[in-house]
């Protein structure tokens, strides 16, 4: 039987078109149940009766028909393994995957799960169950009369079943279907046409065996809540939203709140460089971190300036009344602001509705509750950005100490905080393995097991290498190859060579790991390896890009082993200028995998003089050329402080923090994997005009400057942007003698005035964007470690194509495809570099555990508040609070600040007596960890020198009860993760 | 036009058979065929109609799109005419052979529908003088047994009013600009007025007599015939100011007028004739419209505003 579907679409282009599609009805499709006499059931059964749930609301076995609500509400009740012989209808999963896609990836990977009897019911193409939409219904009336429709049937169609003699033998109660649904107006006419239905919360509380799954509930309203007064105003209609945003009077834009400032946050609108500032709660109208959002601008007169405060939230009740205090807060900062001079003054507006909300999974952990016995808690998110959220759980006792996960289901206007509910739990508090699982799911790593799919595509060990392979590549084994890498690096993509040719030039050889060998295009392999873009690298732990076998054994270049290389090799000068150059596959054999510092070690033995060491003083004396040519070129000089944890290998628990050393051998690695980079970037490009996989860094635009060039004219030095050069020569001169770390200060500040480098495609720019700012270069790409970079892999398949080494494919030149894959590699590498710097803070966290240390630091910045001060030998950054805030929590601390700070807008410096602090000072300052709060632990900064009385610590360690009574304002929690570059 | 072999004797019987009123089949000089018409069996056209005349067999479909209006008629929405004749309906239109034909059929109902008191333009019109719906009548001559004129406006009148368009609301845009918003109620659309939409009849002068609706073989008899393009008035208060006219107009011109006419075959014709031509025409078109419209609407009635189970076609 045939039907056709009509519907009007609007083109592109402004047409309007009429579509029709045929639709087909059949009359063989399975209902899935083993009860059933009828049905052509084609597989096993999915709806079997070995499972019966026990709910006190029907007290006979049943299936389950959910509607699209229930599924989008509460996929986390679904998820527990608790709901068996649940019947999804296609209408429903359409309409799931309309609304959510990652809630209908989740309901798909249920429905795979053969053990949760999830049977997928096509009933939009059963001759019996499908709908014909009806005049005057909207599209989901019509969706929930086809799943009425298909439950009506169900039930009938079972009960007509079971009728027979053969089964009333059995003796066994008879199975029903029930439609669970949130819709009150569908309940009405379900139970109208005699259906069995509940709604979710009612079916979930009526399962007497898990009482424990009601947390799970998504909670759209808390029950039995007084309605309280509205806090917030209310958020416009969808369609006034869209209205007010073609006609330019809304602004839609990204919002991100902000880390130091809960009543604050930015929205980036492409018109606006800097994003519009939001200020204030009401102005921020329950927008959450990554939410898009309508902003309307305010009157230029009502405009402000971002806060220079760092302000936590303070007093979080889950009982929800507004409190004076909190309102007397909220204005304090909000008058502050006004005040802000008209120079300083931003776009300002409200937000006025949210476009799409961009909720996902928090981690974080429970704040204890002040009452007992309450179900109603208030989760405190890791991430700062993210506001606290009520939940409602029995289980708090137990998850009091632990790392959860929590989701948020709604923010009706009359609740300060959000609802939520509780999804799972991570493990223990301080436990490594926790805390670094929060950190992958904070920063959206892909870190699950690698699939049997993905493995699938693996070589079969033990791995030889063919008669056919050595004829496909340049055998490069008698070379003297070898490899420099940090100590302990297992996944070793890059080898070098250097030999002198009879005419006396020099053959130099960069030898990469040949992944793309292994990895072949499209598969599950290539695809995981796309999806995760990069692998992660924590501290003590890594998170592979590749499965281990590819990563630590076949691609990697260990010594003594034949392995496949892709050999990009130079015949060069003895003054490093470049004659030829040439790229091909190899087979080559490492002499030696060494660290650094062996490295370093070989050149400066004179005695030594083997092969090896010999190649690499030339590789040494050629690099110090290179670079000297590409610093001359205006290339930067970058410093952002890098410290490495010497990790204990049973507890993962970091023994000893140190400075990254930079030896010359580092450097020499790094010119010649330059030398690489640039060298195939050139060749790709011109190769492949649309389609190079190319790697860029945008010139910063002035106005990034500012902060540096203030900070530098405060201390009497110029610093000009113009050019790379001109930047380059102005930060080598920013010297002072009596600071030694102020140089590195400089470029620390110049490190974050960059943009972020990103992956591009070749056909979507123009060439004079293609420059790498930072490298000087006007042209670069990713080649040289195919094993922790997909990009790499891209960039080695284009190579392998332009000099026939390989085959091409359609995809390889689909510049969309490319572009889409090069966007995500940018999020990816992002992702990577946050996680990377949050695993360096947790082990620091650790580290201080139990310790006091008084260390060197310098003031980085100053601020209204606070100094924010660096400590070198750790890398470290933080904030030294100078004023309490008004809210102190217990009256110590007010009575006590009377020592004031004052604050100088012209030259930046905090003056308190006689004692100045300027920008880049040196200091002393204790640091210790505060434990006092068991969830949120924090790095204390206090001040030991200068000393002012009543506010530093004793330098000595007979002051510890004066640091009990000191008048340190609370030092909220340090700011670790520094802006990026 | 189709052709059809008559030797003189037939054509001498045919010619008889007019002045005694009485023709081949039958029929009295103002009787028409019995026709057999359904609409909206295309589903993937706006709107359609299928009329059959004897052997002559008309599908019509209207497709719709949107368009910017001519700049000298900013209120008017557009209309196009397309004529198909296909081979199927005689060899001789095969190749380029019905290319003349097309022509002359898409000519006359385009001076038909000229005038915007025959087609009321403006309910095409979105916004004027930026977006207007075209439609597009596509006719396809699937057989050809005479009376071709008359056939095509018939089914074209048929498939204007089972013509849906999708409801469409306009806001407004910066720098008045405008974005269209369609309703996604399928069932949600607005119609095209066909009372005025004028129909064909083509009189056929054979011998001294004329006649309505020549079969093919009358047709080859005929030395000339006059389609006369009939509109309907659905407003006598046009008339303004000759009230005192007014009765007699509202007689002699009843609700039908003339909008255009089109001489086909080789031979003249008298004024007297010619006259005598056009009232036919006018008082057989009167009857005709009205009982089109009251046939669409009982069947509109029957089927409901869903889609209707085709029958007798396409099935």
């Amino acid at each position: 039987m045939q039907t056709l579907r009509e519907f009007t679409r609007k083109t592109k282009r402004g047409n309007i078109l009429k579509i029709v599609r045929e639709h087909y009805l059949r009359d063989d499709i399975g209902c899935g149940s083993d009860l059933c006499q009828y049905c052509m059931q084609n597989e096993a059964y999915q709806l079997t009766s070995q499972y019966e749930i026990k709910s006190t609301l029907f007290k006979f076995p049943h299936y389950i028909v959910l509607d699209t609500n229930v599924v989008l509400d509460q996929i986390d009740v679904l998820e527990e393994d608790v709901l068996h012989n649940i019947i999804v209808l296609t209408t429903v999963l359409n309409e799931v995957k309309h609304k959510c896609s990652s809630i209908y990836k989740r309901l798909n990977e249920l429905i795979h799960d053969r053990t949760r009897n999830f049977y997928v019911f096509v009933n939009e193409h059963h001759q019996d169950t499908y709908a014909d939409r009806e005049p005057d219904e909207t599209a989901n009336d019509r969706n929930d009369r086809a799943i009425r429709l298909a439950a009506k049937w169900y039930d009938t169609h079972l009960q007509a079943s079971q009728e027979s003699k053969a089964f009333q033998r059995t003796a066994r109660a008879v199975t029903r279907v029930v439609l669970l649904t949130d819709d009150a107006g569908n309940r009405a006419k379900a139970e109208a046409e005699g259906i069995l239905v509940a709604n979710a919360a009612e079916y979930v509380k009526s399962l007497e065996d898990f009482p424990l799954l009601v947390d799970k509930l998504s909670q759209k309203s808390f029950e039995s809540e007084k309605q309280a007064l509205p806090q917030y105003p209310a958020h416009l209609s969808m369609k006034e939203l869209l209205d007010g945003l073609r006609q330019k009077k809304f602004l839609q834009g990204n919002f991100q709140a902000s880390r130091e400032n809960y009543l604050e946050g930015s929205v980036n609108v492409e018109q606006y460089e800097q994003g519009i500032l939001i200020q204030g709660r009401e102005s921020l109208n329950r927008a959450v971190d990554g939410d898009i959002v309508a902003v309307e601008l305010l009157p230029e007169s009502e405009w402000s300036a971002p806060s220079e405060i760092v302000l936590e939230e303070t007093n979080v009740y889950a009982d929800d009344v507004p409190s004076e205090e909190r309102v007397e807060d909220e204005q304090d900062m909000l008058q502050q602001v006004q005040a802000a001079p008209a120079a300083e003054r931003t776009p300002t507006g409200r937000i006025v509705g949210i476009v799409r909300r961009k909720w996902r999974q928090y981690c974080g952990i429970l704040q204890p509750s002040l009452i007992e016995d309450t179900t109603r808690h208030i989760f405190v998110p890791a991430d700062r950005k993210i506001p606290r959220i009520r939940i409602e759980t029995r289980q708090a006792d137990k998850l009091q100490n632990q790392r959860i996960i929590v989701t948020i289901d709604s923010w009706p206007r009359n609740s300060r905080y959000p609802h939520g509910h509780f999804v799972r739990s991570l493990g223990p508090l301080g436990n490594m393995a926790t805390e670094n699982e929060v950190i992958l799911l904070e920063h959206d790593v892909p870190h699950c097991k690698f699939s049997e799919e993905v493995l699938s595509f693996l070589p079969k060990l033990p791995w030889t290498i063919t008669p056919e392979d050595y004829a496909k590549r340049v055998d490069l084994r008698d070379l003297h190859i070898c490899s420099v890498d940090p100590p302990g690096c297992t996944d070793i993509d890059d080898a070098l060579h250097c030999r002198e040719l009879p005419n006396g030039n020099l053959e130099v050889g960069v030898h990469i790991a040949d992944v793309t060998h292994f990895i072949r295009p499209g598969n599950a392999l290539d695809k995981e390896a796309a999806a995760r873009g990069t692998t992660v690298y924590l501290v003590g732990k890594r998170i592979d890009m590749v499965p281990e076998l590819l990563s630590s054994n076949l691609c990697s270049l260990v010594g003594g082993v034949e392995r496949f290389a892709f050999s990009c090799i130079w015949e060069m000068d003895k003054e490093a200028n470049v004659l030829k150059k040439r790229f091909h596959k190899s087979v080559i054999k490492s002499k030696r995998a060494m660290t650094y510092e062996e490295a370093q070690v070989l050149i400066d033995d004179a005695s030594e003089t083997s092969e090896i060491a010999k190649s690499l003083r030339q590789l040494n004396r050629l690099a110090k050329i290179l670079k000297r040519r590409r610093m001359d070129n205006g290339a930067l000089v970058l410093a952002s402080p890098e410290i490495r944890f010497q990790v204990d290998s049973e507890t993962h628990e970091p023994l000893d923090v140190e400075a990254k050393q930079m030896r010359d051998t580092n450097s020499m690695v790094e010119e010649f994997m330059l030398l690489a980079n640039i060298t195939v970037a050139q060749h790709i490009a011109a190769e492949f005009t649309e389609c190079a996989v190319l790697r860029r860094h945008p010139k910063p635009p002035p106005t990034n400057f500012d902060p540096l060039v203030k900070a530098a004219r405060y201390q009497g030095f110029e610093v000009e942007t113009e050019t790379g050069l001109q930047l380059a020569h102005s930060l080598d001169k920013c010297v002072k003698a009596d600071n030694h770390y102020f140089n590195t200060m400089i470029r620390i500040l110049t490190t974050r005035c960059m943009m972020q480098a990103v992956y591009f495609i070749s056909g979507s720019l123009q060439k004079e964007e293609y420059f790498h700012y930072g490298l000087a270069a006007p042209i670069y790409t990713h080649f040289t470690s195919p094993i922790r970079r997909y990009s790499d892999i891209m960039v080695h398949r284009l190579l392998a194509a332009s000099i026939g080494a390989d085959s091409t494919y359609a995809q390889l030149l689909e510049r969309k495809a490319n572009e889409e894959l090069c966007n995500n590699l940018n999020y990816r590498h992002k992702m990577a570099q946050y996680a990377a710097r949050a695993s360096v803070a947790l082990n620091t966290h650790l580290f201080f555990r139990g310790k006091q240390e008084d260390e060197e630091g310098y003031v980085l910045f100053v601020r209204k508040n606070a100094l924010q001060v660096l400590i070198p030998k750790y890398g470290l950054e933080g904030t030294l609070y100078l004023k309490s805030d008004k809210d102190g929590k217990d009256g110590l601390e007010r009575t006590k600040s009377e020592l004031i700070f004052t604050f100088n807008e012209e030259d930046h410096t905090q003056r308190c007596g006689n004692v100045v602090f300027h920008s880049f000072d040196p200091v002393t300052v204790r640091l210790s960890l505060d434990s006092s709060n068991v969830q949120h632990e924090k790095l204390v900064f206090k001040l030991v020198k200068p000393y002012i009385k009543g506010f530093s610590v004793e330098s000595d360690n007979t002051a510890v009860e004066a640091t009990a009574a000191n008048s340190q304002p609370p030092a909220k929690k340090t700011k670790k993760d520094k802006k990026k570059k | 036009m189709a052709y059809v072999a008559l030797s003189e004797a037939e054509k001498t019987f045919i010619l008889h058979g007019v002045e005694e009123d009485f023709r081949c089949d039958g029929r009295s000089r103002r009787d028409y065929r019995p026709m057999e018409l359904e609409t909206g069996l295309v589903s993937n056209a706006s709107g359609s109609a299928r009329l059959r005349l004897a052997n002559t067999d008309i599908l019509v479909g209207v497709k719709t799109e949107i368009d910017v209006p001519n700049p000298l008629t900013p209120e008017f929405g557009k209309l196009e005419f397309f004529v198909d004749c296909s081979a199927n309906a005689t060899p001789e239109f095969e190749g380029r052979g019905g290319s003349d034909l097309a022509q002359e059929l898409i000519l006359s109902l385009q001076k038909a529908y000229e005038s915007s008191l025959a087609f009321d333009y403006r309910t095409l019109c979105l916004i004027p003088g930026q977006q207007c719906w075209k439609l597009y009548i596509d006719i396809l001559i699937l057989e050809c047994g005479g009376n071709l004129h008359d056939a095509v406006s018939l089914a074209a009148k048929a498939a204007l009013y089972n013509t849906k368009l999708p409801r469409v609301t306009a806001t407004l845009l910066d720098a008045g600009v405008t974005d269209l918003i369609i309703s996604d109620n399928p069932y949600d659309c607005t119609r095209v007025g066909i009372d005025a939409v004028p129909l064909l009849v083509t009189v056929c002068k054979i011998g001294d007599y004329c006649l309505v609706d020549p079969s093919a073989e009358e047709e080859v008899c005929s030395t000339v015939s006059m389609v006369v393009a009939v509109s309907m008035r659905n407003n006598t208060g046009r008339c303004g100011g000759y009230k005192m006219l007014r009765p007699f107009i509202t007689k002699f011109l009843s609700t039908a007028y003339l909008s255009g006419t089109h001489m086909t075959g080789g031979g003249s014709m008298h004024r007297e004739t010619m006259l005598n031509c056009i009232q036919l025409g006018l008082s057989i078109g009167e009857q005709l419209n009205s009982l089109l419209v009251k046939m669409l609407k009982a069947e509109e009635q029957r089927v409901g505003p869903k889609r209707p189970k085709t029958v007798g076609f396409l099935k």
